[in-house]
């Protein structure tokens, strides 16, 4: 007796039906259309509403962050402006003012990563007191569940936040920003450092206050002085530059379903033929299948370091070029929050740009300019690490190279402000804005989910001429 | 151009009320009987059914259409994997025993059972043991190896073959007895 009776048994029963009985699409269709509407009304409202305004916190926050950081890198460089060219830096006491400035954002940027972390906790030490007083009254409110009440605290909330963000200045909440800044704020002292170096008689007890790695800075700007001194009468044409910079825009996006960061979806099917009781991912699809199921994507600000050549046509105009690299980093976690997937994408990008400055106002050591070019990037390597956590648990972890190197290419342009610390050193602020052009790849990036971003860069610029 | 199917799951995808409605109305008897095959009981059948249909709901946008059937394969793949969490709450399969109460009978024809209704062949299907009638559907009708019944279940591969074998005794028996039966009436 062979086995082909059995296929046509298959074949036979393949089309029969059962009865259903008419309660049951009923039962379905309250679950899947009826029952969120009707569940709790105030309840979900309320949620809803929470949420909403959470966003609408964070938004704020993090367009207040931008402005408050630009404003902060003009704030720095017209105060450094003002100090250089009015006060002229002929005593220690009118040189205070920077690096109390720079101390008191450096305390500031502390205080806000407190914050971002911890906000229940709000344990900043200056003028959040009453900040603290809110928050405690809120999460009490919450509880209550009263919609309205929970709208205008919030409201609240979001002002007292706004009034301490403009009291405290600065506002930062990734930790890259927090370094970026910090390279600001050393180049600053550094520029203080130099500046005061002219003025002999401060050198000393400047020089006292410095760490190790400022003392490199110093070494280095003393290297390029003699150096300068001894190209000293050469027309400056050339010049090189570092750079490092960030865009300003991280995002989080949330949508139902599962996500990955490739652009393929999970597939059931596919899921299946491997056995369904082994592997991690059906594990999860299995235990969220009654509940609702969303992917977050949280693209991480990228980070820029580069080098670059530029050249200077006559007086207004000048062409640079060098070269990149930019770390694009993004997380997606899929699923609820005992069963999900969570990847992390690290990209890395070379890049090659192309950039023309035409400089509009040139005051002795300043130098105000808007430039505008674009960059051509290759995906130079990429991973993708994936975990699975099923009931909390990590269950597996993989981790896959991305084969698909596309090229991206973007457009810029950015307003400029550049202050020589020395004839030959310049340091500078570029916030701008840019353009990235689809690479029509599969990837994921912070480029593709916002095209368009406002990037903020920091350098410093020698002339080798 | 697009078929019938991927038309209704990109319908299905918006999560449209009516799509989900003409959907259930569609499968939802096909799918009721690929559940009572392994699901006795009515209303744990409906029950099952209406996890299915609540994860196809949750889990429409993971499903990746590869060409004509796919869709039916994915659902029905669904209503099995529901039907088979069903059961293992209740039997445990490792207890499941081997040994043969009835010897595996090896007749030389194969079974005739072209006169035989659908209906009446779901019936011998479903008086099978429940146990070696899991292993039966999953052998028969989702086209699994012993070795992924084995592992589906929990259970050694060669019980998941000497399952089967049994279930397959089992049922050419019944079928040759519906048949002796039928052809006594005429006569």
């Amino acid at each position: 007796m062979s086995n082909d009776w059995l296929n046509d048994l298959r074949r036979k029963m393949e089309n029969h039906t059962d009865d259903v009985p008419d309660e049951l699409w009923d039962d379905i269709r309250y679950k899947l259309f009826e029952e969120e509407k009707t569940k709790a009304p105030i309840l979900i409202q309320m949620n809803d509403d929470l949420k909403t305004e959470k966003k609408a916190i964070k938004n704020n926050k993090k367009h207040q962050s931008l402005y408050y950081r630009i404003g902060g890198i003009a704030a720095a460089i017209a105060m450094f402006f003002i100090l250089e060219r009015l006060i002229d830096f002929n005593s220690k006491k009118e040189q205070s003012p920077v690096s109390e400035y720079a101390n008191k954002s450096g305390e500031t940027i502390y205080n806000d990563q407190k914050l971002s972390i911890d906000k229940n906790d709000g344990s900043t030490e200056n003028s959040l007191e009453d900040r603290r007083g809110v928050i405690v009254m809120n999460s009490g409110k919450e509880k209550r569940r009263n919609q309205i009440l929970d709208k205008n605290i919030f409201n609240k909330t979001n002002s007292k936040i706004d009034f301490w963000k403009e009291n405290t200045f600065e506002v930062q909440t990734k930790s890259n920003d927090n370094i970026l800044m910090q390279d600001a704020q050393r180049l600053v002292q550094t520029e203080n450092l130099n500046l005061g170096k002219q003025q002999e008689n401060i050198e000393e007890s400047t020089h006292e206050l410095l760490t190790k790695q400022e003392r490199e800075w110093k070494e280095k700007f003393e290297d390029a002085e003699k150096a300068r001194l001894a190209k000293n009468k050469s027309k400056k044409k050339w010049m090189v530059g570092v750079l490092t910079g960030n865009t300003s825009s991280n995002s989080t996006d949330q949508f139902p379903g599962y996500a990955t960061l490739n652009g393929t979806t999970l597939s059931l099917p596919e899921v299946w033929s491997v056995g369904f009781e082994e592997n991690p991912l059906m594990e999860i699809l299995l235990a969220n299948q009654d509940k609702k199921v969303d992917a977050k994507i949280k693209h991480k600000t990228p980070v820029t370091f580069g080098a670059s050549v530029y050249y200077n046509i006559g007086k207004k105009w000048g062409i640079g070029t060098g070269i990149n690299y930019t770390k694009l980093s993004a997380e997606v976690v899929s699923g609820s929050s005992d069963n999900f997937i969570s990847s992390e994408q690290n990209i890395h990008y070379l890049g090659l740009p192309v950039q023309v400055n035409y400089n509009v106002i040139q005051k002795g050591a300043f130098t105000a300019y808007i430039t505008g070019g674009g960059v051509v990037e290759k995906a130079i390597s990429g991973q993708i690490k994936t975990k699975y956590i099923v009931d909390g648990l990590p269950k597996e972890e993989t981790k896959e190279d991305i084969s698909e190197k596309p090229v991206q290419v973007s457009a810029n342009t950015a307003v400029g402000f550049q202050l020589k610390i020395l004839k030959q050193i310049g340091v500078y602020a570029e916030p701008g804005i840019g353009y990235h052009f689809n690479d029509n790849s599969n990837l994921k990036t912070i480029y593709k989910e916002k095209p368009v971003n406002l990037n903020l860069k920091f350098g410093i610029r020698v002339s080798i001429n | 151009m697009k078929n019938k199917e991927q038309i209704l799951v990109d319908c299905l995808l918006r999560k449209e009320e009516v799509a989900w409605k003409e959907f259930f109305e569609a499968y939802s008897g096909n799918l009721s009987y690929v559940c009572s095959r392994y699901i006795i009981d009515a209303e744990d059948v409906n029950d099952v059914l209406q996890n299915s249909f609540l994860q196809m709901f949750h889990s429409i946008s993971s499903f990746e259409y590869r060409g004509a059937g796919s869709f039916k394969a994915w659902i029905t793949k669904i209503v099995v994997n529901e039907s088979l969490k069903h059961i293992k709450k209740k039997l445990n399969f490792k207890e499941i025993s081997d040994d043969f109460e009835i010897p595996a009978e090896e007749g030389d024809e194969d079974p005739n059972f072209e006169e035989i209704s659908q209906h009446t062949i779901m019936e011998m299907i479903r008086a099978l043991p429940e146990g070696y009638r899991t292993v039966f559907n999953l052998y028969v009708f989702e086209k699994k190896s012993h070795k992924e019944i084995a592992k589906i279940l929990g259970i050694a591969e060669n019980s998941s073959a000497s399952q089967f074998h049994r279930a397959k005794a089992i049922l050419v028996k019944k079928i040759k007895e519906y048949k002796m039966s039928k052809t006594a009436q005429y006569e």
